[in-house]
């Protein structure tokens, strides 16, 4: 999910999905630092790592 | 912008290309039986056909990764015992609500009663307490280590914010117990592991090393989409061609090697291991689920109302144990696809999309029928 805005905080971002466009509030204690744009990989409401995809590994 | 990548891992052309390569690298003659661990990989495999771009010599197995389908029923029925108490106000995840007990599930005691509501997250039911302060909510907590950061997170804010009233019953599993005993298990031989990349983001690739040391297979750690998947394929059979076994992480835009620091430390806050759990199919493995900690005893749904903890064996027609161990395919099993499907599910397996038994419903495998590349 890629960071619209974030709420310093309380640790906590409103995030898009990628395809659908849909947006949740997605808890960001465990991948700070995190900035808006950033992708995010979210499980369960929660942030568990960011999400670098412009390197694809078999490149 | 996004989409622009996440194209590119879905490219045909390069799934041609890949897939060539996977071709070239086998040993005719030679059959290697893989495992993709994790179930999501499972259902990225039959959604893309990864299956049919794989020479015929390639066999993937499905392990046990699937957080819905290692459930017992014995836990299930502990849910519905729980939610069934007045004043309470049960949430899980939308799939562990199709799950089935022994009598039912817990949609059908919702059906006939009970406050069971689905959430999204935990930190929706600690919404849900926060709205409801002369409720107590429980929380129905399963997954591996992916998930268990978020309830353990939610925990913590609830002692945080003083929310008297929110608990957790707590199912979270681990995933290296299941694959050490899948290891010394006699009746599946496999030749290397696609490992886990979501579990992966918070343990990193360190804890699956004992694989390639103490039981000479190799692993590659890999992302989701179908050209992850076959990267990772290759992979594997490059180290096998090359006589190396070791962990790989194909998944490094998300996956780095030691995990997430900041989610394990807070798991090791908030749980401890069990002595024991029971697993769907797999039976009881030592310390391979999570507890609350001391320290969060009274966060404790267990502890707060207590459980049956009445062991239920797996209805007799029911082949998940042996689909969760990879030594059958789900269309081998007795009731796929006839008395077993996604709407009825009889077993497990058959509930999750990341199951391998909806897996093959849903994509239409009812038999091993592949294209020759």
């Amino acid at each position: 999910m890629r960071v619209v805005r974030i709420d310093a905080d309380r640790e906590l971002a409103l995030c898009e999905a990628d395809e659908a466009g849909e947006r949740a509030t997605v808890e960001i204690a465990l991948v700070q630092p995190v900035a808006d744009g950033d992708r995010l990989l979210v499980h369960a409401g929660t942030a568990i790592a960011h999400d670098r995809s412009e390197v694809p590994a078999w490149r | 912008m996004a989409m622009k990548y996440m194209d590119e891992f879905r490219d045909a052309e390069l799934g041609r290309a890949l897939a060539g390569k996977i071709l070239g690298a086998v040993e005719p003659g030679r059959h290697y039986k893989l495992m993709e661990v994790c179930g999501g990989h499972t259902h990225s495999i039959y959604k893309y056909g990864i299956d049919d771009l794989l020479p015929e010599n390639v066999e993937l197995v499905h392990g046990p990764g699937c957080p819905v389908c290692v459930i017992p029923m014995g836990r299930v029925d502990d849910g519905i015992a729980m939610a069934t108490q007045n004043d309470i106000i049960f949430t899980c995840f939308g799939d562990m609500m199709r799950v089935p007990g022994s009598e039912r599930t817990l949609t059908e005691a919702k059906a006939e009663g009970a406050d069971i509501r689905m959430v999204y997250s935990p930190l929706d039911a600690l919404r849900l307490a926060k709205e409801n302060p002369d409720r107590q909510v429980v929380f129905f907590a399963i997954g591996f280590e992916t998930t268990a950061p978020s309830t353990a997170l939610t925990l913590k804010r609830a002692r945080a914010e003083g929310v008297g009233n929110f608990t957790c019953m707590c199912n979270h599993v681990t995933i290296v117990p299941p694959l050490r005993a899948l290891l010394d298990s006699p009746d599946l031989r496999l030749d290397g592991f696609i490992g886990p990349g979501h579990v992966s983001t918070v343990v990193g690739c360190r804890p699956f090393e004992f694989i390639p040391k103490d039981y000479g297979r190799p692993v590659v750690v890999a992302g989701f989409e179908p050209l992850d998947i076959l990267h990772a394929i290759r992979m594997i059979l490059a180290q096998l061609g090359e006589g190396r076994c070791e962990v790989e992480n194909q998944y490094s835009r998300v996956v780095p090697y030691d995990g997430n620091p900041a989610a394990l430390k807070v798991m090791s806050e908030v749980f401890e291991l069990r002595p024991h759990f029971e697993w769907r199919g797999l039976g009881f493995i030592s310390q391979s689920a999570l507890k609350l900690s001391e320290a969060y005893a009274e966060l404790d749904a267990e502890k707060r109302f207590g459980v049956p903890g009445v062991r239920v064996a797996d209805p007799k027609a029911c082949q998940c144990g042996e689909v969760l161990k990879g030594v059958i395919k789900p269309y081998e099993c007795k009731v796929f696809g006839t008395a077993c499907t996604p709407e009825h599910a009889i077993g497990t397996c058959m509930v999750s999309p990341e199951g391998a038994c909806a897996a093959y419903y849903n994509y239409g495998r009812f038999a091993r029928e592949k294209e020759l590349v």
